[in-house]
């Protein structure tokens, strides 16, 4: 039998951490002290003034070259260095054995496999290296979300905890990051000296780490290109339909693919959902923000109330109705999208960038050997395209407030090893443990072993990242190079949006009022139900707060500024 | 009238003896039954009882970082809202009506086919039929679900053939129209079989000299069914029927979240997936056990009623009278 309440397991949960004693007791005491001292608390946000004392230095560290460098664009956008080789004499960062034979806990999303935590070699050989032992506790990542708010309750966070920055919405987070350490002391502006290679993360990265004017989290796979995700393409099947993919530009166009490229007679059909969760990957085709943008007058305005959304509805309901979208796709079956894009069943696929890696390449030439992933450039419904840029780091690392200011030190003294850069020896131990036993080189890249395969896992990375370059996974070395171009290509119409990299807390009585909207999208975007619909939901959406909302916005505005 | 006095007479004595016994003689007569119950009732304590203080929540506006102690109390606040949401009633109905389908659809299944099995002679052949049917209940929704995609989606080879022979395509698993009928034929693929068990069991129990007896006296196929087998399992359908009525309200939590972009949420709330996604997702716990109350009050008043109808026909219900 299914949970027939989960709201009630997890408050079950939270009550029995809290008390022994009877709710009765607790309710009373409720009653008594309730409203007095339940004060509001603020969004959490800090201005570009207080910011600017805070943020770390930023050290770059010079000692590997990449085989391409970074390229450039506008709002401080750059693309991701590309290395085709692993230096062949890696350089040391780190002196000496950062801990001090300290035990912390930890806990990270991930997702994929959950690895053997006993006989981890891999993990073994990164605590020997670092000199303490960091109790790894990796949990399911699609449900990381659901199981924070009873850790926050019932205070059993542990030493060292990794939290994504879009589930901080649920917790309230401007209030719960009074729970970690503030890191200001440790690394603000020239203290970041001690930790070199934490000094080499761009300051870019260390801004959304900062709430209520302190420094708390360690960023995450820090990047300076980051965006939603692309548009790929089969460029095999392409290439042999004689389709040139630089020649498709606007929404219309890649629509116009559809009955090209749909053969269900070979189980084969051009498109999977195009929309993303959330619009997050048609918001950049049809330019409307992904969340807050500017209107002509310079007005807040709502992507629920954005023309390009209604736009993107139309459009998308029009390529289902068409059928040239998958039917999984259209019954909601997002887990099998990448199989279906391996297997052919389907030529274009929205997906993130991460997407387009060797791992990638590998499953992919496993179900057809002439199996090639490429993105289009930018497109766009109308005009110039642009993609709006994500903040430097989208996960953070956070040290437990209840750590001795000892037990800090020595915390981010091993941030510091895990945060070597790229090309060190150091990187080599933390992303794949020992040579000959979890990985190995071949044609200088790392590459693990069977057993690597088994025990390494995106683990001590998400507790924080160096600098992240685009490199050579599992020997696929044209898809690094296609990767990097792209990137580059595409770093050239990056722009910030409102509230850029800003921490903020909205106000919890609005959390729930976008899913009656979100659900609507759903329903339209499949063609189940008319445009006037989804209007309706947002008229709904603008008096149960989102008029509120933007009010609350408006005023951050006026106090903070918008990111810029 | 003289008849039932002397009987009172007669019985009164006995009962008096009984309530004379002293709790700790009732104990060491009951003693190995008790410690039987214990650690079902310990388990009931932990899991049923300790949580409903919980329930506290929803009269509150509870927030994380405040806990029981220290929310605010906000009275019905939280249920004037619920009652005042449409998307709650529109939950609710679906709840009703996708339990009224299963109920008509569903139920009579398993007691069919206990029927059926039970009139199979090869114990061979039995015993196959049986693993065949038992074995969808160990499938995780996941997979049942993506099963009935392989097989019925729009990809899946039913719709291939149509597609190929020019006919119409069957949207059967995006169709939001039809999903109460989708969600019970998977309910039954996956749960009838196993809920034979309980109605072979009473078939079991049913005395074999009675069909002899009936054979003799002429009786064929139908009639010993309709005089004999179907008296004979009618007390374990009414009690099956009354615990099936207490859960009307629960129709499956999986089921409906997994298929819920398939066919939207206007077809696949129900009462669970609201108090999921308004209180869990969106982080507004009092809301959703306030949702949650509403659904155990309804479901308490369901099963005593149903008790209730089954006392007054006569039955046992969950407990003899």
């Amino acid at each position: 039998m299914p949970d027939p309440l989960k709201g009630a397991a997890t408050n079950r949960r939270q009550f029995l951490a809290l008390t022994g004693l009877g709710a009765l007791a607790a309710a009373s005491g409720g009653a008594l002290v309730g409203c007095s001292s339940n004060k509001p608390s603020g969004p959490g946000t800090t201005s570009a003034n207080d910011l600017s004392k805070i943020l770390p230095q930023y050290i770059p560290n010079t000692a590997v070259k990449p085989d391409v460098a970074g390229v450039a664009g506008p709002g401080g956008a750059v693309s991701d260095a590309v290395f085709l080789k692993y230096p062949s004499s890696p350089v040391k960062t780190v002196a000496s054995v950062p801990g001090k034979g300290g035990s912390y806990t930890t806990m990270t999303p991930l997702w994929g496999a959950i690895p053997p935590s006993s006989g981890n070699s891999y993990y073994d050989a990164v605590n020997k290296a670092i000199g303490a032992s960091l109790k790894l506790q990796p949990a399911d990542g699609n449900t990381y979300g659901d199981k924070l708010p009873p850790l926050f309750a019932a205070d059993k966070l542990p030493d060292w905890i990794q939290i994504p920055g879009w589930n901080t919405n649920n917790l309230n987070f401007g209030q719960g990051v009074s729970k970690f350490a503030d890191l200001t002391p440790y690394l603000a502006g020239d203290k970041v000296k001690e930790y070199l290679n934490l000094a080499n993360i761009p300051t870019a990265a260390w801004a959304p780490c900062v709430w209520n004017s302190k420094l708390y989290g360690l960023p995450v796979y820090p990047g300076g290109g980051g965006i939603n995700g692309a548009y790929f393409f089969r460029r095999d099947i392409f290439e042999k339909l004689g389709i040139k993919a630089d020649s498709i530009k606007t929404a219309d166009d890649l629509a116009a693919l559809g009955a090209q490229l749909t053969s269900t007679a070979a189980n084969q059909w051009a498109f999977d959902d195009l929309f993303g969760n959330d619009a997050a990957y048609i918001c950049q085709m049809f330019k409307f923000p992904s969340k807050w943008g500017l209107d002509g007058s310079g007005k807040l305005i709502h992507k629920y109330e954005h023309e390009g959304l209604i736009e993107a509805l139309n459009w998308h309901a029009k390529v289902v109705k068409a059928g040239h979208v998958h039917p999984d796709a259209v019954a909601g079956n997002n887990q099998n999208a990448k199989q279906r894009f391996w297997s052919g069943h389907v030529t274009v696929a929205a997906d993130g960038t991460g997407a387009w890696n060797g791992d990638d390449a590998k499953s992919g030439t496993a179900a057809n050997p002439n199996y090639r992933r490429a993105a289009f450039k930018l497109l766009s419904a109308s005009g110039a395209p642009t993609i709006e840029l994500r903040p430097g780091a989208g996960m953070f690392g956070y040290l437990n407030g209840n750590l001795k200011p000892e037990q800090i030190k020595e915390c981010l003294a091993i941030a510091n090893y895990l945060a070597a850069p790229y090309g060190s020896a150091e990187w080599l131990t933390v992303n794949f443990g020992t040579e000959g036993d979890t990985y190995t080189m071949q044609d200088g890249n790392p590459v693990l072993t069977e057993k690597g395969g088994k025990e390494v896992a995106t683990t001590f990375q998400f507790l924080v990242t160096p600098p992240t370059p685009t490199t050579v996974q599992a020997g696929f070395v044209d898809v690094a190079k296609d990767y990097g171009a792209w990137q580059a290509d595409m770093v050239k119409y990056a722009m910030k949006p409102p509230f850029f990299a800003m921490n903020i807390t909205e106000p919890s009585q609005y959390s729930s009022i976008g899913q009656a909207v979100n659900d609507t999208i759903t329903d339209v975007k499949f063609g189940r139900k008319p445009i006037s619909a989804f209007q309706e939901a947002v008229k709904t959406w603008k008096s149960q707060g989102g008029d509120a909302l933007r009010a609350f916005y408006e005023d951050i505005r006026q106090k903070y500024g918008t990111g810029q | 009238m003289s008849a039932i006095t002397t009987e009172k007479v007669v019985v009164q004595p006995a009962v008096e003896q009984r309530r004379r016994l002293r709790w700790h003689d009732k104990l060491r007569r009951d003693r190995s039954l008790l410690i039987m119950a214990t650690p079902a009732v310990l388990l009931l304590i932990v899991f049923s009882y300790l949580p409903m203080f919980g329930l506290v929540t929803a009269f509150q506006q509870y927030d994380i970082y405040y806990g029981f102690n220290n929310s605010p109390f906000v009275g019905g606040y939280q249920f004037a809202r619920l009652f005042t949401d449409r998307l709650f009633w529109q939950a609710l109905e679906n709840t009703l009506v996708i339990s009224a389908v299963q109920l008509v659809l569903y139920f009579p299944i398993p007691i069919a086919l206990a029927l059926m099995l039970n009139s199979i002679m090869s114990a061979k052949i039995r015993s196959f039929v049986q693993a065949v049917v038992y074995l969808p209940h160990f499938f995780s929704w996941v997979l049942v679900i993506t099963i009935f995609q392989e097989v019925l989606g729009g990809a899946g080879p039913i719709n291939h053939f149509l597609r190929e022979n020019g006919m119409a395509t069957w949207d059967i698993m995006t169709d939001p129209a039809t999903f109460k009928y989708l969600v019970t034929a998977q309910a039954v693929w996956k749960e009838a079989g196993w809920g034979i068990i309980v109605f072979l069991a009473a078939l079991a129990a049913i005395d074999q000299n009675l069909y002899e007896a009936a054979a003799a006296d002429g009786a064929g196929r139908w009639r010993r069914l309709w005089h004999i087998t179907l008296p004979g399992m009618r007390s374990v359908i009414v009690l099956l029927l009354v615990l099936r009525l207490g859960n009307a309200l629960t129709v499956g939590f999986e089921q409906m979240l997994i298929q819920r972009q398939a066919v939207g949420r206007d077809a696949s709330e129900v009462l669970d997936t609201f108090a999921y996604f308004y209180g869990v997702v969106n982080n507004n716990f009092s809301y959703g056990t306030a949702a949650g109350v509403f659904k155990g009050v309804l479901s308490l008043i369901l099963i005593y009623a149903a008790n209730k109808v089954a006392h007054v026909f006569g039955e046992d219900g969950l407990y003899r009278r």
